[in-house]
């Protein structure tokens, strides 16, 4: 079910109309760059990142089949795997530069989550570190299933069980809170 | 709950087609799935939730300008796309120019190709058929020319008497020659038939036609003691002589 700002952006992405890319920054910019830098760890490319996919999603608006996902399935989809993309071709030209970041900028990345809307690290800190790490690895490394399983060193099937249970757990987790938070949105 | 409904949702197909990291099998799969089954489609609602909520736990603030560098981004995109469109467009008449240009010229070239052979063939068919004609011009003057050349007049018999030719026979160059100079009128279903005689064996030298180019010399087969007949034979002629219609011999 699409809302009706969705509906919009997406009629405004069709007709070529770059108030889409206003509104799609408005509504998405903030986490959309926070997955772009959740994969690369770093601002600068993270910045890149963003910049490449929303060419691609300004490119390939007309793929967009609102019945298939909602926009922002189909949003963050183009930014992880532009951001994975990035980040092989990164670590390809300098595997070693890219390992300083990595253990530089992890830390920063948890502290500077956006705290407008809610008190991240507490949220986070819900979230059992079991399903966490698991989705972490297939959402943001890029990792299939197999090799989330063979660099956790976990049974592929425990793979495969958290990755279901932290994801529909998510929502009973955060249900409420983001429902207090969107009737604080709307009463604004 | 259907068992395979169950089943599918049990699998990880769903999570992975959330991502985008299906195969091509499983992403219809997954698609079919969720437009015919409601719970399916509840569930992927719901995963989609979950993962904007997931992904909203990392939000980072965009730095200033950003905005901005999209947005020229996007802008210049555009242009490139209406350029790209507009070299498209007009590379897409420069072939079509080039391919109906091109074909024009095959075909020219096929056509031009077929009547160079048919030329060619007809050049062919002239050479020989001019060597034949001066070959027999050649003959012809030796048979005239020749003093140990003999003339026989042939007069025709019965309805045939007005038939007048003089036969050329030298047996020294083996050539034989006959020009007919007068035809008598046949009715419309018959005609004048020439068959020569030649080592026991009757050879058909044709329908004598009407006969304008008196002046024209036939040849005949040569052979000792040949005989040549003149015989009248259904319009078209006939494949063996009609005795009884013999109206000349040419002894020879």
């Amino acid at each position: 079910m699409s809302t009706l700002i969705e509906r919009h952006i997406v009629s405004l992405l069709a007709e070529k109309d770059d108030k889409a890319i206003s509104l799609l920054y408005e509504n998405y910019g903030d986490t959309l760059f926070g997955v772009a830098y959740k994969v690369v760890k770093d601002e600068a490319l993270a910045q890149d990142v963003l910049q490449e996919s929303f060419i691609k999603i300004w490119k390939k608006a007309d793929t967009y089949d609102a019945s298939k996902a909602k926009l922002f399935t189909w949003l963050f989809r183009i930014v992880r795997n532009t951001s994975i993309d990035k980040l092989r071709s990164v670590n390809n030209k300098s595997d070693k530069e890219i390992q300083i970041d990595v253990s530089d900028v992890y830390n920063i990345g948890v502290k500077s989550i956006n705290p407008e809307h809610l008190d991240i690290q507490e949220n986070l800190d819900k979230i059992e570190d079991k399903y966490r790490i698991v989705l972490e690895a297939l959402f943001f490394e890029g990792m299939t299933q197999q090799e989330a399983s063979d660099e956790l060193d976990i049974p592929l099937g425990t793979i495969k069980s958290r990755l279901k249970i932290g994801l529909r757990e998510l929502g009973k987790i955060y249900g409420t809170t983001m429902s207090l938070l969107l009737l604080l949105n709307l009463l604004s | 709950m259907k068992e395979k409904v169950k089943l599918f949702l049990e699998s990880d197909i769903l999570e992975k087609y959330l991502l985008g990291d299906t195969t091509k099998e499983e992403t219809q799969k997954a698609e079919r799935y969720i437009a015919m089954y409601p719970e399916v489609r509840e569930t992927y609602d719901i995963l989609q939730n979950n993962l904007e909520t997931f992904a909203n736990l990392y939000a980072k603030k965009t730095p200033e300008g950003l905005k901005e560098i999209l947005l020229a981004s996007a802008k210049k995109e555009t242009m490139v796309s209406k350029r790209f469109m507009r070299y498209a467009v007009a590379a897409s008449i420069a072939i079509m120019i080039f391919a109906g240009s091109s074909l024009f010229f095959w075909n020219q070239n096929k056509t031009l190709q077929e009547e160079n052979t048919m030329v060619t063939n007809q050049i062919k068919y002239l050479e020989d058929n001019m060597k034949d004609q001066l070959a027999d011009m050649r003959n012809q003057f030796i048979v005239l020319n020749n003093p140990s050349t003999k003339k026989y007049q042939v007069k025709g018999e019965r309805e045939a008497k007005e038939l007048k030719a003089i036969a050329y026979i030298n047996p020294v160059k083996k050539l034989s020659y006959i020009n007919v100079s007068n035809v008598p009128q046949l009715p419309e279903d018959k005609c004048f038939q020439m068959w020569a005689e030649v080592n026991g064996e009757l050879v058909n030298l044709g329908v004598i036609k009407n006969f304008d180019e008196k002046d024209k010399l036939l040849a005949l087969p040569y052979a000792d003691k040949a005989v040549g007949y003149i015989t009248i034979e259904p319009k078209g002629g006939n494949n063996t002589p009609s005795v009884d219609n013999i109206v000349a011999n040419i002894n020879y």
